[in-house]
């Protein structure tokens, strides 16, 4: 038995108190590091309820779910992502373990959390925004990330205007926060692979008119990820009609054949990988066919001495052997 | 924190300091001019980073994501050319390894070793509380600064315990590109087996630190990984070299049989403490359970003679920081356009005709 006996605060009084701090955090009135201190305490009482500590279990299912029904009906998932930046440091990343502990949460086969959020796409929008502002980004990173994990919720975020705000956040100029950026948007683009492809296809021009910008971006990591993550999306069979056009168009092919001869080493590596896939097309439009046939000496010849220090790789050497095998029969289509 | 530009202009290399991310990284001393502050600037060639390229952001977004005072804080981190860099304090004594390289090749001082095992408790107590497993622990990560505050770095090989919105009570995970770090490890982990293991872990490399501070060299240093890991399943435990861990005559013995291993006089005939000795040994137990967690450490008697002991910096001498062993403005500054101009000169001559 506790010696003094502090009565222990359920759910629904946490969450109230929780709100409250919040909230006055948010008019910035004067007892502001009152309320600050306020809030740290509540999200760690949350947070202590969902994951337990070194001395106690997590709290029981009825405990969390109650929990989870209060945090919905008093809305306060959105109010604190919105409060994100008032937060302090520890706080924030209570937030995001709180949130994706719930986000978690399951019934059966339903994802409460995620059905409520479904209702909330303002959530959504708020995290993604999150990327514009140093203090919170990479807290909010981890939140979007573990919304992105379902279908539903990547689906939001896929065909929000916002999506395109990616293509800045992952080119700005602090390193870590680019990084983040980036693997959140790797994993809306990759994740739900039918979802995907039915995105990549209906927006294709949009999309890859910005994706264009990456690959031609000064910063040579979004270069190089751009890059990569463009052969892994190619490459892979769900994305087969995405795949076609983008490897009719002979602009694409020049800024490959262009890639192959940039300074840098992994970036030679994964255009070939980009490049591959233009030459084993067994049905080239005239236009890449003659691309490739006016540079058929060279493509060659330069292929000859490409990389040739990646003895091991045994992938590799057998696909850049194919490569040069198949541009070496080409032939220019019959009746031209 | 103050805020540092993301303009590589801003900074000016003074030196090189070291190399680590088995050469694929450097650090340099740099002065960053808008203020004159000296500081550590990390430049990781992404060129020569292939596969292992994540690590570095796993690094750099955890520890960005880090405040505490015996953790090694990045101020920024940008790109540059085919490099990214990142902005820290200078620690001016460098990384405990270096110490040891340098000027305590026997070990270092016992009441220098208190302070540092301190330092590094407090950090991993935070960093296991905010559910992360280092995986790294060893001194090349414990870096210094010229006040004597220990910090720990070398986050990208740790992991979360917090996995699917969950506190996992065991990690089955294997840290990649680990291969300098397997002396280190405690037997659980390099066992890979269904049991897992959790942030006491760590505490068994606290152990081999330990070790590797009070004798110069970690345990089981030079020899074959297959047997390294053998010992360690075993429950051979690693010990603090001194007169009552080795006698003399089996010295005089093991000299003869291993010429790498002839112990000076200085280590047959010093003397750590007790509860030294004891520390290290409830550190490296072989049932992860019987190993404190770095909280309960933290309350160990041993710590409380911080109090009348020496400063770190006056335990450390003969080393010195670096501000005081570098003069600046030399020849040695180089300009860091060219530096990277010239790495790049690699030619293409063949242009496609499009």
């Amino acid at each position: 038995m506790p010696l003094f006996g502090k009565s222990q605060k359920g759910p629904a009084e946490v969450v109230k108190a929780l709100k409250e701090a919040v909230n006055s955090l948010e008019k910035g009135e004067k007892k502001a590091e009152k309320a600050q201190e306020d809030v740290s305490k509540n999200l760690v009482l949350i947070k202590n309820m969902l994951y337990g500590t070194s001395e106690s279990e997590p709290q029981t299912d009825i405990i969390v779910a109650q929990l989870a029904q209060e945090l919905y009906n008093s809305n306060l998932l959105l109010l604190l992502i919105q409060n994100l930046n008032r937060i302090d440091f520890e706080g924030k990343k209570d937030v995001a373990q709180v949130f994706n502990n719930i986000l978690r949460r399951q019934i059966g086969t339903r994802s409460p959390t995620v059905e409520y959020i479904c209702t909330k796409p303002e959530i959504l929008f708020t995290l993604m925004t999150g990327y514009e502002h140093q203090d919170i980004a990479l807290n909010c990173g981890t939140m979007l990330r573990e919304c992105a994990r379902y279908e539903a919720l990547a689906k939001i975020m896929l065909h929000s205007e916002d999506f395109y705000n990616f293509f800045r956040y992952v080119e700005v100029s602090t390193f870590d926060i680019a990084s983040d950026a980036f693997s959140t948007f790797k994993e809306l683009l990759t994740r739900h692979k039918i979802v995907c492809a039915e995105f990549l296809e209906a927006n294709y021009d949009k999309v890859f008119s910005y994706y264009q910008r990456l690959l031609n971006s000064e910063n040579y990591v979004t270069r190089r990820q751009s890059l990569k993550l463009l052969g892994e999306l190619l490459l892979d069979r769900h994305n087969f009609s995405v795949m076609t056009r983008y490897i009719s168009n002979p602009e694409n092919l020049k800024l490959m054949m262009n890639m192959l001869k940039e300074r840098s080493r992994n970036i030679q590596f994964e255009a070939f990988h980009v490049f591959k896939v233009f030459v084993a097309n067994p049905n080239k439009p005239k236009p890449i066919l003659d691309i490739l046939l006016r540079n058929q000496e060279k493509l060659v010849e330069f292929l000859m001495k490409f990389h040739t220090d990646r003895a091991e790789d045994e992938q590799f050497n057998d696909e850049k052997a194919y490569l040069i095998r198949q541009i070496k029969e080409l032939k220019p289509l019959p009746g031209h | 924190m103050v805020n540092y530009n993301i303009n590589i202009n801003d900074y000016k290399i003074v030196t090189l300091l070291s190399q680590c991310f088995q050469d694929k990284a450097s650090v340099h001393l740099a002065k960053y001019l808008p203020s004159g502050a000296m500081v550590a600037l990390k430049r990781f060639n992404m060129d020569k980073i292939k596969q292992e390229s994540y690590l570095v952001d796993v690094e750099i977004i955890l520890t960005k994501q880090l405040h505490h005072p015996h953790i090694l804080p990045y101020f920024t981190s940008f790109v540059h050319g085919p490099d990214v860099y990142v902005i820290s304090p200078l620690m001016a004594y460098g990384s405990c390894r270096d110490l040891l390289n340098q000027h305590f090749n026997d070990g270092l001082p016992e009441q220098a070793i208190v302070i540092i095992l301190r330092d590094l408790l407090d950090a991993l107590n935070y960093v296991h509380k905010r559910g992360i497993i280092h995986r790294a622990i060893r001194a090349s990560h414990i870096l210094v600064s010229s006040l004597g505050k220990a910090c720990l770095s070398g986050f990208r090989y740790s992991c979360p315990i917090i996995v699917n919105g969950r506190w996992q009570k065991a990690i089955h995970s294997f840290p990649s590109s680990t291969q300098a770090n397997l002396n280190w490890l405690s037997p659980e982990l390099l066992e890979q087996n269904l049991i897992g293991y959790n942030e006491k872990s760590d505490i068994y490399s606290v152990g081999m630190v330990i070790c590797e501070l009070a004798n110069g060299f970690e345990p089981f240093a030079g020899m074959c990984k297959t047997l390294m890991l053998t010992e360690k399943v075993r429950g051979n435990i690693p010990q603090l070299l001194d007169c009552t861990t080795i006698s003399r005559e089996d010295n005089e013995e093991y000299g003869d049989h291993d010429t790498n291993f002839g112990l000076s006089p200085k280590v047959v005939n010093r003397r750590f403490s007790e509860d030294l000795h004891k520390v290290t040994d409830i550190c490296l137990k072989q049932e992860p359970v019987y190993r404190p967690t770095a909280e309960q450490l933290l309350t160990d008697p041993i710590f409380k003679t911080i109090k009348r002991s020496l400063p770190l910096p006056d335990l450390l001498k003969p080393a010195l920081p670096l501000s005081d062993r570098v003069a600046f403005n030399t020849d040695e500054v180089e300009d860091l356009e060219t530096a990277s101009n010239f790495s790049n000169l690699e030619i293409f001559s063949c242009e496609w005709d499009f």
